[in-house]
C-alpha cells in the first residue's frame, strides 16, 4: 500500500462522487499549522498553487480540521474562500480526521456556482472518514518500511565494521601463537592464549548478535521457501563429527528415508541444527554420546537432539531460551558461550512454523525435539 | 623460494597473512589496491596470489580475479592465466558453506576464511604451488 496511491485513489473517487470538476487532498504538517498539497484530480492540475495554505489564514480549513465542513456557493464573493484555485466558484471542503487526530482536509471545487448541497456532503463525508483511515494507515506502513530498511543497512555496515576488526587481531595472534612471528616464553604463550579465546569469544558474539538483529530485519535473510531437512540435519552432524572425535564423543545419525520437506531456508535451518547438535557435543563429556534423530509422526517432521551430557537443572529449563541466559551448569562448564544460540534457535523455528521442546535431567542428559510442518513428501 | 603476492587492504590482515608465509620461506610482496595488485603481478611475476575481496569497492577482489583469469585477447595479463589465486573471504559461513570454486561463477582455485588459521592458509598456499 504506497501513501502516493492511496491519496490519487481518494482524489479521484472524491471527484466522482461530489460531481466536482477538480478534488484536492491537503495533508496538514507535523506542527499542524500548514496544510501542503498531497494530491489532485482535475482537468488542468498546472493551475494549482504550489505555496502550503496557512491553517490561520483559511477559515474553512481551520473549520475542516475541527470537524466541520464549509460549502461555499459562490467563491467571488465569499471571504472564506480566499485561497480558491483558478475560476472555481463552488468549494467543499471537508475534514480528514482518523480517531480524532487531524491529518488534513479535502477540498471538491465546481466551476458552476452552487454545485454543492447537502447531498454532495453526505456523499463526501464519509470518504473522507475511509480515506483518513487509509492515509493513516499507509502513513504508518510507509514508517515501518523505512525503518526497516534503515535497520537493515545498520545490519549490514555493522557486520562488516565489526566483524572486521575482530577477524584481523584474531589471525594476527593466531599467527603469534603457532611461533611465526618468533619464539615466546611460556608466559607470553599463555598470556596470548588468553587473548586469543577472548577474541574467539568475541567473533562468535558479534556473530550471534548480528544473527539475532538480522532475523528481525526483513530483507536481509534469503528468501524462505521449501527445504529439505534431511539434508540440512545431515549437513550439521557432518560439520560436528570432527569437533566430536576430538573430544572422545560419537554423533549417531539415526536418518529419516522419507524426504522431509519443510518450510524455511537452509542457512536458516543448518543454523537451528549446527548450534544444537554443538551445544550438545559442547556440555557432553568424554565417552558419552549425542543422537540424532529424524522422523516423521503425525504430518510433522520432527528432529531430536539427544545428549548424555551435564543436564539443565529444572529451574534454569523456563528461562533457557531467553537472550544472553545460561544455566548455572553451562556457565559452570567452562565452556563459552554466548547465552544467544537457542535464543536465536528459538526463533527461527519459530518463524518457520515450527516448535522447540526441551526435556532434560541435571547430570543425566538433555533432549531438545524441534518439530516442523511437513509440506510434502 | 616461491612468491607470494598477497593483494589486501588491510595492512594489519596483510601482516596477519605475510607472518606466517614469512616463516615458512615464501617471499612475500604487498598491494593495497585492486590497481596496484594488477601492476605488482607484472614486476613480481609470483608464484600465486592472496587475494583480499572487499577493497576500494565491494567487489574489486573479484574484478582482479576476472581480469586475471579471462584476459582478452592480446591482454598485458595474459601470461598470468594460470598463477593460482587464493581468496581471502568471510563471505564463508561455517554453517551455510555453499560456493565452491567454481569457474563458471568466482575464478579462484581456493579460499581461506577470515580469521585465518594459519596452519590452513599454509597448507592450501601449499598445495596451490605444487599443482
Amino acid at each position: 500500500m504506497e501513501l502516493d496511491h492511496v491519496l490519487t485513489c481518494l482524489a479521484e473517487s472524491a471527484r466522482q462522487l461530489a460531481a466536482a470538476d477538480a478534488v484536492a487532498v491537503y495533508l496538514l504538517d507535523e506542527e499542524g499549522d500548514r496544510l501542503t498539497v498531497a494530491a489532485v484530480c482535475s482537468a488542468d492540475a498546472a493551475c494549482w498553487p504550489q505555496e502550503p495554505i496557512e491553517v490561520e489564514h483559511s477559515p474553512a480549513d481551520k473549520k475542516a480540521l475541527a470537524g466541520h465542513f464549509t460549502v461555499i456557493a459562490d467563491a467571488k464573493s465569499d471571504p472564506q474562500a480566499a485561497n480558491a484555485p483558478g475560476d472555481f466558484c463552488s468549494i467543499l471542503c471537508v475534514p480528514l480526521i482518523h480517531e480524532n487526530v487531524p491529518i488534513g482536509t479535502l477540498h471538491a471545487y465546481a466551476i458552476q456556482a452552487g454545485q454543492f448541497d447537502e447531498d454532495a456532503v453526505a456523499r463526501l463525508m464519509p470518504l473522507a472518514e475511509v480515506g483518513a483511515a487509509t492515509v493513516a494507515a499507509a502513513r504508518a506502513v510507509d514508517t515501518l518500511e523505512t525503518l526497516n530498511a534503515s535497520k537493515a543497512k545498520f545490519i549490514r555496515v555493522a557486520t562488516h565494521e565489526l566483524r572486521s576488526p575482530v577477524a584481523v587481531a584474531q589471525s594476527l595472534v593466531r599467527g603469534v601463537l603457532k611461533g611465526y612471528a618468533g619464539k615466546m616464553t611460556e608466559k607470553q604463550s599463555d598470556v596470548f592464549g588468553r587473548i586469543s579465546r577472548r577474541l574467539d569469544f568475541l567473533e562468535s558474539l558479534v556473530n550471534d548478535l548480528l544473527d539475532l538483529a538480522a532475523g528481525k530485519a526483513p530483507g536481509l535473510a534469503e528468501e524462505e521457501g521449501p527445504v529439505s531437512l534431511n539434508g540440512s540435519v545431515g549437513r550439521a552432524v557432518l560439520l560436528l563429527q570432527p569437533r566430536a572425535e576430538e573430544k572422545g564423543l560419537e554423533i549417531k545419525l539415526q536418518p529419516c528415508h522419507d524426504q522431509l520437506i519443510v518450510w524455511g531456508t537452509e542457512g536458516g535451518l543448518d543454523r537451528i541444527f549446527v548450534n544444537l547438535i554443538s551445544n550438545a557435543v559442547k556440555y557432553t563429556p568424554s565417552n558419552g554420546s549425542v543422537t540424532v534423530t529424524v522422523r516423521q509422526a503425525d504430518g510433522q517432521a520432527r528432529v531430536e537432539v539427544t545428549d548424555t551430557g551435564i543436564g539443565i537443572p529444572e529451574n534454569a529449563l523456563s528461562h533457557l531460551f531467553e537472550e544472553f541466559y545460561r544455566a548455572p551448569s553451562a556457565k559452570a562448564s567452562g565452556e563459552a558461550g554466548t547465552g544467544l544460540g537457542l535464543a536465536i534457535v528459538k526463533d527461527l523455528v519459530e518463524r518457520y512454523s515450527g516448535h522447540i521442546e526441551v526435556e532434560s535431567q541435571a547430570g543425566k542428559g538433555t533432549r531438545f525435539t524441534v518439530a516442523f510442518p511437513v509440506l510434502s513428501r | 623460494m616461491p612468491k607470494i603476492l598477497v593483494i589486501e587492504d588491510d595492512l594489519d590482515m596483510a601482516e596477519a597473512v605475510r607472518m606466517p608465509l614469512e616463516a615458512n620461506g615464501y617471499k612475500v610482496f604487498h598491494a593495497a589496491t585492486g590497481e596496484e595488485g594488477l601492476r605488482k603481478v607484472k614486476e613480481a611475476e609470483p608464484d600465486l596470489i592472496v587475494l583480499d575481496v572487499m577493497m576500494e569497492t565491494t567487489t574489486a577482489g573479484f574484478q582482479v580475479s576476472l581480469q586475471l583469469r579471462s584476459p582478452d585477447p592480446g591482454s598485458e595479463y595474459a601470461p598470468y592465466k594460470n598463477t593460482p589465486i587464493l581468496m581471502l573471504t568471510a563471505i564463508h559461513d561455517t554453517t551455510s558453506l555453499r560456493f565452491g570454486p567454481d569457474e563458471a561463477y568466482l575464478p579462484v582455485d581456493d579460499f581461506v576464511d577470515k580469521p585465518i588459521e594459519p596452519d590452513v592458509l599454509l597448507e592450501k598456499v601449499a598445495a596451490l604451488i605444487a599443482k
